[in-house]
């Protein structure tokens, strides 16, 4: 046998009896969240995204909003003594590619308190790993699996793709259309919703005239275009994330001299969206005939303000993320994550310590609110109830949560428009009610 | 401390590393370039996800994908290794014709690209852009697959697996099979001519780095529990190129050392830059992706051999006298049984045939221009034919025609009684029908005593079974051989230059190589096209000794040359050719005689 | 049947990008036997280009040029400091393709790292849709595929009629031969790949025209289908990639009309793959 196989075998061999000598139960990974850290040092919160690839947009949304958070826990005195810290892990938008960020991430973070951030293009592959290390993570991902899997320490407040197909579906009953086109893209996040979003119409007496499939690395659809408007639709239900919705919306403006309503999702409710459609189109033209669903999220009150001072207030202090923060306040990622953060700061207060094994139940004594819990809106108001010794309920920019036995919170479903300005109104409300009626 | 993430990159390092072996196996020895690698990896990935998922109902219906049998491990890692094996059987049409080798490269490249797209785009297959997730880790039933115990075992389990693929690869290379990978390789055309069935050789290549590499994706999906099509595009196809060249093609440890430095190193050494700058995100990818582009090109300029080239093979020969003869004359001497003709050649009874190779209105057009012109002649058993004419006469189109390398337009050709018009030019040399060629074609990067063994016909060890076998299979198949080969190499006086690269040699030890491999595969008749080309007339003439000493012992040769003196000295008869048909034959005094001849030809 | 037209139209379209790409990419091929698969790289850097000087507020049409130069010499630069050296020291068709490929990666990924990872789109009127027959162009997809049209026949026109076009077609066909005859084939390969490049830069800012909108991986695909067109005509043969690109062109949108439109590119592939794997020569091509 060569050197260098005997070299191998003995690796193997060396690995093969560290690992016996482990014991099977005892030794998990080392819960850095755990050992108290030292008093005065900060804790961090990990926004684990893509911030390369296609979806390399994420990322920086979601920095923006931890850095909004975390500032105003600072402001307020930190948690237990700890300030909090931000840091940005890499995805790359590839299930391969997040594994080692993550376990990287686990390696090099001892003062790792908190995780947000995995979307659909990560979360089946970091999602057991940031659990398996005893971490609170609160995720973007409407991926089904996580409806019905057991994961203690993973929290979700966005709804399953499921309920959202379900949500376009009642807006277009609402709308008396009889007649719907799908268009989605073929990435992840959209193929999802085209199953369900088959089965709701069909359920809810709509015709489905075509349903189209549009290639993300596509630079034209005009052939779907086409497709399209010879179906004779009513409106159109869409999602295809990046260029591809405003590419398909000025082809079929080309191609038949007028703009078809649409139906849009959560995603389409960016200030970056509107800019490219109301290019596309126009935007008189596109505000008349859009509609989206949307997780509530406040436009007004107290818990819009402080979300709205502490994310403007780091406008060009988080290290490049240089878009205008107007845009994330409306963003999904923007909201929820937020509310995530300051829902795991108040329950480590409330339970008087970092480890997630400990303060988890209390992020669902919060978020539910216990009977007789006083509401409040921001960590800082919410932190000083706390310290008068009153039970609380946090009621952030996303609505109030109500957590399932999974741990997911879906919401209650808005409908959106946006007037010529770019501005969001929400024109209606979509009850749990609705969408059970559109269910499987 | 924290020990998952050293867990992480041991797994990857030897799931990259398995990869990069059956890489370096098709590309670095073989010479297959398959840009397609990354499907193979692919499908091992989903065949282990899809044996070893439930069905979906049992998850929930979020997910739609084939199979679902629930097989209990080490099924679904075989599963992958048996799938990643048979797609490489449809791939063979890419690499089995003629195909230039950019070509099948970009055929291959295209396909993969393609792949990608219908799985992603086709949802019911396998989940679409989604992939299959929560894939049940190995004995996950029985074990706590979260625990470190179960992490560092299942590092053991992978860095196990790497070393056997690394044993079974380096066995099947340092073996007569891998030899003639290599040969292949160098010069397909050569191998082709000497009796080696390209189609079957690159698709067995193919089949074993397939099976190599769907392993390393069973692996590879076992420990992430999730696989999509994000997970194996394009660019890991580059990357994996990346660190077979960089880490050194056709060495095994280079193609390991390649795995760690690139998909590993590279890629994690860029996740500890820190991000607390005010870069653009997108920007070190990127650079990243620029700066594999600069090494792919900078190694390849500089150091295409990689890191660890690949090593010179020194085989030792039999203990001899320590007289090395140059050049005696001793016919006799070649006269070994070791050399003995094929059957129906040398032992001629009295009802044997005297022709052993015929042409029949020979004829071979290239677009419009007729080079060779039903032609017909006979060769006679034990004669050392000589074929000459001016330039342009179609003496080498000819002769590609008899060996078999160049169809003819139509016209047929019988060897030893036997129609091999149709027979392609492998099996013509394995019937004893064999060229040497104009142009240099040695195999430049085996040895001397390599490119003599590399043509030996029936070595147990000549085929992927055979290789896998081991030594004690094909060991005295190779020890015969290598007798042989030195026997021919004392002949020939080449004996001290029997361990060196074959392309360092001068032009005439070259031409030598080429005539002593020839005659290696014992052969019936021998096509040489210009033998002496550029080669100093003393060794020319001794060239010409040797042929007539084999042709007297029942072997046929039919010459092309320029050399007239050498048509004088050794051959008869002559043929001469012009304008692509025969126009006489005789001895050359016969011809010298007719006025046709001189004047197309023949000067004094 | 409309929508079968209509598609026709659009392919006519793509038809005319894909042919302006093709013949660059074709006589590249003939004249210096390298599949140079860094051509759709290129191609984007001159979308780019374009769009900074778009961007800047001056119009696409004055970018062009400037993108248009631009790509001819960095083309240039490409076959004599990169190419011509590897090919002088003998290096297999193989190798050739591999440095393409490191090529590509430097040039796109470059470009990427500049510009960034977001798509971009041009400022330009799309113009008055007009139909006719069936067909639905804007303005502008007009003038893209009389753009073409008259590219195409000012290369038959160099190739025919001019010494320059012989002594390509010369070069092409054997250059050891070509020289001999007096041909400088030196100066030969550099005027074709100035011609070359000069066609790539056009194309890619055509490509960035007809689609609504682009980043610097979108020629990705855009390659494969000009290999397709390429093959299918012959590699090396103008008019083959002529050809080629016509039917490529039109195949992928009209198929887009019958099965799924997410699966029209797949024609082009399979196109590709049978003509690699039956006659790789092509269509025109001469038979081995």
């Amino acid at each position: 046998m060569s050197k260098f196989t005997a070299a191998l075998a003995a690796t193997a061999l060396a690995i093969a009896l560290t690992a016996c000598g482990s014991t099977k139960s005892g030794t998990s990974a080392s819960n850095p969240g755990g050992s108290s850290p030292a008093s005065g040092s900060a804790l961090t919160v990990a926004d684990v995204a893509p911030f390369s690839g296609p979806d390399a947009a994420l990322g920086p949304t979601y920095l923006a909003s931890c850095y909004g958070a975390t500032s105003a826990i600072n402001a307020a005195g930190g948690v237990l003594g700890h300030k909090l810290a931000c840091k940005s892990v890499d995805t790359r938008g590839d299930p391969a590619d997040a594994v080692p960020a993550v376990n990287q991430m686990f390696a090099t973070t001892p003062s790792l308190a908190l995780v947000i951030g995995c979307t659909s293009d990560e979360a089946a592959s970091v999602v057991p790993i940031i659990n398996a290390h005893k971490m609170t993570s609160f995720c973007m991902t409407g991926e089904s699996e996580f409806d019905h899997v057991h994961y203690p320490y993973f929290y979700r407040l966005v709804p399953p793709d499921l309920e959202e197909s379900y949500a376009m579906v009642v807006i277009a009953k609402e709308l008396h259309y009889k007649r719907i086109a799908l268009a989605f893209g073929n990435d992840i996040g959209s193929q999802t919703f085209v199953q369900p979003a088959i089965a709701a119409l069909k359920k809810a007496g709509i015709t489905l005239t075509t349903s189209q499939t549009l290639d993300l690395k596509a630079t034209t659809f005009r052939t779907e275009a086409e497709a399209i408007i010879g179906s004779k639709p009513d409106a159109i239900m869409t999602e295809a994330l990046g260029s591809a919705d405003p590419t398909l919306f000025s082809e079929i403006k080309q191609l038949s001299g007028k703009v078809i309503p649409i139906i849009g999702t959560s995603a389409a409710i960016s200030p970056a969206f509107f800019k490219s459609a109301a290019a596309a189109v126009g935007a008189g033209a596109f505000a008349s005939t859009f509609h989206a669903d949307n997780l509530v999220t406040e436009t007004s009150g107290p818990a819009y303000q402080a979300f709205s001072r502490a994310l403007l207030s780091q406008q060009g202090k988080v290290p490049g993320v240089t878009g205008n923060f107007t845009t994330y306040l409306s963003a999904p990622g923007g909201v929820h994550l937020y509310d995530g953060i300051n829902l795991a700061a108040l329950a480590m207060l409330m339970a008087k310590s970092t480890s997630p094994a400990t303060y988890g139940p209390d992020i669902l004594k919060i978020g539910d609110g216990v009977p007789g819990a006083q509401v409040c809106y921001s960590f800082t108001q919410c932190a000083s109830e706390l310290k008068a010794g009153k039970s609380i309920r946090y009621e952030g920019p996303g609505g109030p949560t109500i957590f399932d036995s999974y741990h997911d919170s879906t919401g209650i479903f808005q409908i959106d428009t946006y007037s010529s300005s770019g501005q969001v109104n929400v024109t209606g409300n979509i009850s749990p009610a609705q969408l059970r009626v559109l269910a499987g | 401390m924290n020990s998952y993430y050293l867990i992480n990159l041991l797994i990857y390092a030897a799931v990259d590393a398995m990869a990069c072996l059956g890489l370096s196996q098709q590309f670095g020895i073989a010479g297959v370039t398959n840009f397609g690698f990354i499907i193979f990896q692919a499908a091992g990935g989903y065949a282990a996800a899809v044996l070893a998922m439930p069905s979906d109902s049992a998850n929930g219906h979020f997910q739609s994908y084939i199979g679902g049998w629930h097989l209990p491990f080490p099924l679904p890692w075989l599963g992958a290794a048996v799938v990643g094996g048979a797609l490489a059987l449809p791939f063979t049409f890419l690499v089995g014709r003629r195909l230039r080798g950019d070509f099948a490269a970009v055929g291959l490249l295209v396909t993969a690209v393609l792949v990608n797209l219908l799985v992603t785009n086709y949802v019911p297959l396998l989940n679409g852009d989604a992939g299959i997730s929560l894939i049940p880790e190995p004995l996950q039933g029985v074990l706590n697959a979260a625990t470190s115990g179960y992490q560092w075992a299942f590092t053991a389990v992978a860095v196990i697996l790497c070393a056997g693929v690394y044993l079974l690869v380096r066995r099947l290379t340092e073996s007569p099979y891998g030899r003639t990978l290599r040969a292949m390789r160098d010069n397909d055309t050569v191998a082709d001519s000497l009796g080696k069935d390209l189609r079957s050789l690159r698709t067995g290549v193919l089949v074993t780095g397939g099976a190599i590499a769907g392993l390393s994706g069973g692996i590879l999906v076992s420990y992430i529990t999730t696989w999509s099509p994000a997970a194996w595009g394009y660019a890991e196809t580059v990357v994996l190129f990346a660190a077979v060249i960089i880490g050194g093609a056709g060495n095994h440890r280079g193609a390991v050392l390649g795995a760690v430095l690139v998909p590993v190193g590279f890629e994690e050494v860029t996740r500890f830059i820190p991000s607390s700058n005010n870069l653009p995100p997108n920007l070190i990818p990127s650079l990243e992706w620029v700066a594999i582009g600069l090494l792919i090109v900078i190694f390849l300029w500089f150091r295409p051999q990689g890191i660890l080239p690949e090593r010179k093979r020194a085989i030792a020969l039999p203990a001899v006298a320590a007289d090395v003869q140059s050049g005696a004359d001793d016919p006799q001497e070649l006269t070994q049984p070791t050399l003995a003709r094929r059957s129906g050649a040398g032992s001629a009874g009295p009802d044997a045939s005297p022709v052993v190779l015929r042409a029949d209105g020979l004829t071979r057009e290239f677009g419009g221009v007729r080079a060779v012109s039903d032609v017909s002649l006979t060769v006679r058993r034990g004669t050392l034919t000589g074929l000459i004419g001016p330039n342009g006469a179609g003496k080498s189109t000819l002769l590609a025609m008899l060996a078999g390398t160049l169809p003819p337009t139509s016209g047929t050709i019988s060897c030893l009684g036997q129609d091999v018009t149709a027979l392609p030019a492998f099996r013509r040399a394995r019937v004893g029908l064999v060229r040497t060629f104009q142009l240099a074609s040695e195999f430049k990067r085996l040895t001397v005593l390599e490119n003599l063994l590399s043509a030996v016909p029936g070595n147990r060890g000549d085929s992927l079974a055979g290789a896998i076998r081991g030594r004690r299979y094909w060991g005295s198949d190779e020890l015969a051989a290598i007798a042989t080969a030195e026997a021919l190499l004392r002949r020939f006086g080449l004996l001290e230059v029997a361990g060196q690269y074959a392309g360092d040699l001068s032009g005439g030890q070259r031409r030598l190589v080429e005539i002593m491999r020839a005659l290696m595969t014992e052969p019936t008749v021998l096509l040489l096209d210009e033998p002496m080309a550029g080669v100093h007339p003393n060794l020319a003439r001794r060239i010409g000794r040797e042929l007539v000493a084999l042709c007297r012992d029942g072997m046929t040769v039919l010459m092309v040359e320029h050399e007239l003196a050498i048509m004088d000295e050794f051959c008869d008869p002559v043929i001469v050719m012009a304008e692509g048909t025969v126009l006489a034959e005789g001895t050359m005094a016969e011809l010298r005689a007719r006025t046709e001849v001189v004047e197309a030809y023949l000067v004094g | 049947m409309s929508l079968f037209l209509a598609s026709l139209g659009f392919g006519l379209v793509t038809a005319s990008v894909l042919a302006i790409a093709a013949v660059g990419f074709t006589l590249q091929f003939g004249v210096t036997d390298v599949l140079n698969l860094a051509y759709g790289a290129v191609m984007i850097a001159g979308a780019f280009i374009a769009y900074v000087i778009n961007n800047a507020g001056l119009s696409v049409w004055v970018g062009l040029p400037v993108a248009v130069a631009v790509c001819s010499g960095g083309s240039v630069a490409l076959n004599s400091l990169v190419y011509t050296p590897f090919q002088r020291r003998g290096a297999s068709p193989i190798t050739m393709v591999i440095v393409s490929l490191g090529v590509t990666l430097i040039i796109e990924f470059g470009v990427q790292a500049v510009a960034g990872g977001t798509s971009v789109s041009y400022h330009l009127a799309q113009g008055p849709t007009l139909q006719a027959g069936g067909l639905i162009l804007t303005a502008v997809q007009l003038g893209v595929i009389a753009l073409s049209l008259v590219v195409m026949a000012g290369v038959h026109g160099l190739l025919r009629y001019t010494k320059l076009g012989k002594a390509m077609r010369a070069t092409a066909a054997n250059r050891m031969l070509a020289r001999t005859c007096g041909i400088r084939t030196g100066r030969v390969i550099t005027l074709t790949w100035a011609l070359t490049g000069a066609l790539c830069g056009l194309a890619g800012v055509v490509f960035g025209i007809d689609s609504g909108s682009f980043d610097a991986t979108s020629t990705d695909v855009f390659l494969v289908l000009i290999l397709a067109a390429v093959f299918l005509g012959g590699p090396g043969q103008a008019y083959g990639a002529m050809l080629g690109a016509a039917v490529i062109g039109i195949a992928t949108e009209v198929s887009a009309a019958f099965i799924p439109a997410d699966y029209k590119y797949v024609i082009a592939f399979v196109i590709l793959l049978v003509m690699l794997g039956i006659r790789p020569a092509g269509l025109l091509g001469a038979r081995a």
